[in-house]
């Protein structure tokens, strides 16, 4: 990975969650326990899985900063040997692992139980559930404890309405966050599908977010 | 801010009459995370981790928890919900422990050493015996006993997971053992390749070349990797002659017999079927059940033998990702504190057992609830509101909001046009009434099992 590609790497990253704002639902408990846990980890890798948004990028930073990780992502991994990828480091993220090559993301779990080092792998889906074609790494992932971030609850929807107007520099009045908790879908996609229409229809109309913009633009929608 | 001692006690009574009245999953999201910080002017202090945490719990629990307070310490006026001071939340996952051993120490090996280091857990004495890799076993000890090269080189080959690696190192502890005086060299072939590469580019192929040569046993684990890369390829085909010339010990691993090595050279593949060919057949539901108990009994859980039995029927694959189930569960127990059951098994395991996870609509949940209840399925649209009704319908809404993501009106309106908060009412009643009946707890649970499976 080019220093660039670092740099824009932190830099998506800043948008996400603050710790602060970071609630640890039952959703994501299983997935905060394997951060948690390590480096008593049963096995060499760790995946954690989840919808777009869920927070699993947030966790995978956590764990980066406690075991001095290093970050890359699925496409960083063609074209260089895992040791020069690794350099010394025994830990590692790699986020959208599904997408990886394959031979390369065997070579650097091996590469990495070698060193008694450990993985971290996020996706969308449990990797017994990727298209691995390459049996070695097939089974190398199915032996590994998957954690999913599951549906998010109404504590985890409020987080993230907040966090999400909070990135469009928008301080959401509590009323309207408890309004939109207990109408909307509960999933990260309808939030954020919400916000942007909340964000514009407020833009502009002129108007200032409150609870009657929220119901008119819920209803105008067909999600009242 | 002095806090009472007594103010503890309080609290703790509190939160349990909290649980009791809301539920565990309510009690668990919003009101185990309260911290009691403080008392002053006859208001007690509780923190909130985040923002949207204090304003919720504020608009949703605020009079309860002042009159719960109010009961307890008539002088108590109300509850002040902020948000935790300054610092940032510190739920668990961000307590930094400074890890002691952190895995970055462990990275020896890494360096200039050619060969890779052995896992202790592979020896003899935790290698599972059956039918299926008896002879690759026998041949393995051979090997590691003989004090004169009895084949050369010895093949192992078996599908992914089987064991060929954990006999591999095997006979390199025994040998390190019994004769430590002797270089053994274990490495797998894709390591081989990179450090030929490296080699190559460093133009430093004399000394990788010596390296290997003077070694008095070397393995090769995965030779398949170096298939199809001719000049790896020739340059192993150099050392392993060198090396068997010298009546050095050579054992390779493949997935394949090396006939059916794709991309090898055919002078290769010959040379690899010299010595002893010995293949490590699928597993048999017997020997995946004797390495499920001997791996057991080496966790720190006890793990019922029901579950072993089911994971050695339902995980037929290979051994590797038997044994990652088995350490996953048992890990899993470890973390949250709760035995092994055949249920949380399958919980734990769902991503592997099933090839899907299913999609729950409201009308399955409908239709399950009324014939577990006995009731019409149009009840449940209907506006009766007889108990023998009311009751299941409430669960079925229950179980609308936990297994889909349906906004709270939507699914009003799927059960007859009632409205959101009609929704909430029977969410609230139903976590109430499984924190105190444990058998309706045990019914609910009962459905949402026959709902995801």
């Amino acid at each position: 990975m080019t220093a660039g590609a670092q740099l824009s790497f932190e830099f998506d990253h800043r948008p996400a969650m603050g710790q602060q704002d970071f609630l640890i639902a039952p959703c994501n408990e299983d997935a905060v326990a394997w951060i948690d846990a390590w480096p008593d980890w049963p096995a060499s890798a760790v995946c954690i899985y989840g919808p777009p948004a869920c927070g699993k990028t947030h966790l995978a930073n956590v764990w980066r900063t406690r075991s001095n990780a290093l970050a890359l992502a699925a496409e960083d991994l063609t074209g260089r040997t895992p040791a020069e990828l690794l350099g010394e480091a025994a830990a590692c993220v790699v986020d959208g692992a599904e997408a990886a090559d394959e031979r390369a993301l065997l070579h650097l779990f091996n590469l990495l139980a070698e060193r008694r080092g450990h993985l971290l792998l996020t996706a969308g889906q449990p990797p017994a559930r990727w298209n691995v074609g390459l049996q070695d790494l097939r089974s190398r992932l199915l032996a590994a404890p998957a954690a999913a971030i599951g549906a998010p609850d109404e504590g985890l929807i409020g987080a993230v309405l907040i966090k999400m107007f909070a990135d469009r520099q928008i301080q959401v009045p509590h009323d309207v966050v408890i309004y939109l908790v207990m109408r909307i879908e509960r999933s990260f996609d309808c939030v954020r599908r919400v916000v942007d229409l909340l964000d514009r229809a407020a833009l502009s109309a002129h108007r200032s977010l409150t609870v009657p913009l929220a119901r008119e633009v819920l209803r105008a929608h067909g999600m009242d | 801010m002095v806090m009472d001692k007594s103010l503890s006690a309080e609290w703790t009574r509190i939160r349990g009459r909290l649980r009791a009245e809301y539920g565990e999953a309510a009690y668990r999201s919003w009101l185990k995370p309260l911290t009691l910080c403080g008392y002053s002017d006859n208001r007690v202090k509780l923190s909130a981790p985040t923002r949207f945490m204090r304003d919720w719990v504020d608009s949703q629990y605020g009079d309860r928890l002042s009159r719960l307070w109010k009961g307890e310490i008539e002088e108590i006026e109300g509850v002040d919900l902020i948000l935790e001071g300054g610092m940032p939340s510190a739920p668990a996952a961000f307590q930094v422990q400074v890890a002691a051993k952190t895995a970055a120490g462990a990275g020896s090996g890494a360096g200039n050493d050619i060969g890779a280091p052995l896992d202790p857990r592979f020896t003899f004495a935790n290698f599972i015996v059956g039918k299926p890799n008896e002879l690759a076993f026998a041949a393995a000890r051979r090997v590691a006993e003989a004090s004169a090269v009895p084949f050369n080189p010895l093949f192992l080959y078996g599908g992914v997971g089987l064991g060929k690696t954990h006999l591999m190192h095997a006979i390199a502890w025994q040998i390190r053992e019994t004769r430590p005086d002797r270089r053994v060299i274990y490495l797998s072939a894709e390591k081989f390749m990179y450090q030929f590469i490296r080699a190559l580019r460093y133009k430093d192929t004399m000394a990788f070349k010596e390296q290997f040569r003077s070694v008095d046993v070397l393995m090769i684990d995965d030779v398949q990797f170096i298939a199809g890369k001719d000049n790896t390829q020739e340059e192993f085909f150099h050392t392993f002659n060198a090396l068997v010339d010298q009546n050095h010990q050579v054992i390779i691993s493949a997935d394949k017999s090396p006939n059916d090595l794709e991309g090898m050279e055919e002078r290769m593949k010959s040379r690899l079927g010299w010595g002893l060919v010995a293949d490590i057949h699928p597993t048999t539901y017997e020997l995946r059940l004797g390495i499920m108990q001997a791996k057991a009994e080496q966790l720190e859980v006890p793990i019922p033998q029901k579950v072993l039995e089911f994971l050695a029927h339902k995980i037929t694959s290979n051994i590797r990702e038997l044994e990652g189930a088995l350490n996953r569960i048992g890990a899993y127990a470890k973390l949250v504190g709760r035995p092994v059951t055949l249920e949380n098994t399958q919980d734990v395991l769902h991503d592997i057992l099933r090839a899907n996870d299913r999609r729950v609509t409201i009308e399955e949940i409908q239709k399950r609830v009324a014939e577990h209840y006995n009731i019409r399925l149009s009840e449940m649209y209907s506006a009766r509101r007889a108990r023998a009704v009311a009751r299941p319908r409430q669960v079925a809404m229950y179980l609308a909001k936990q297994l889909t993501a349906r906004s709270l009106p939507e699914i009003g309106r799927k059960f007859g046009g009632r409205d959101h908060t009609t929704v909430m009412h029977a969410v609230r009643k139903v976590d109430e009434l499984r924190s105190t009946d444990r058998g309706f707890a045990e019914d609910i649970e009962l459905l949402r099992r026959m709902l995801e499976n």
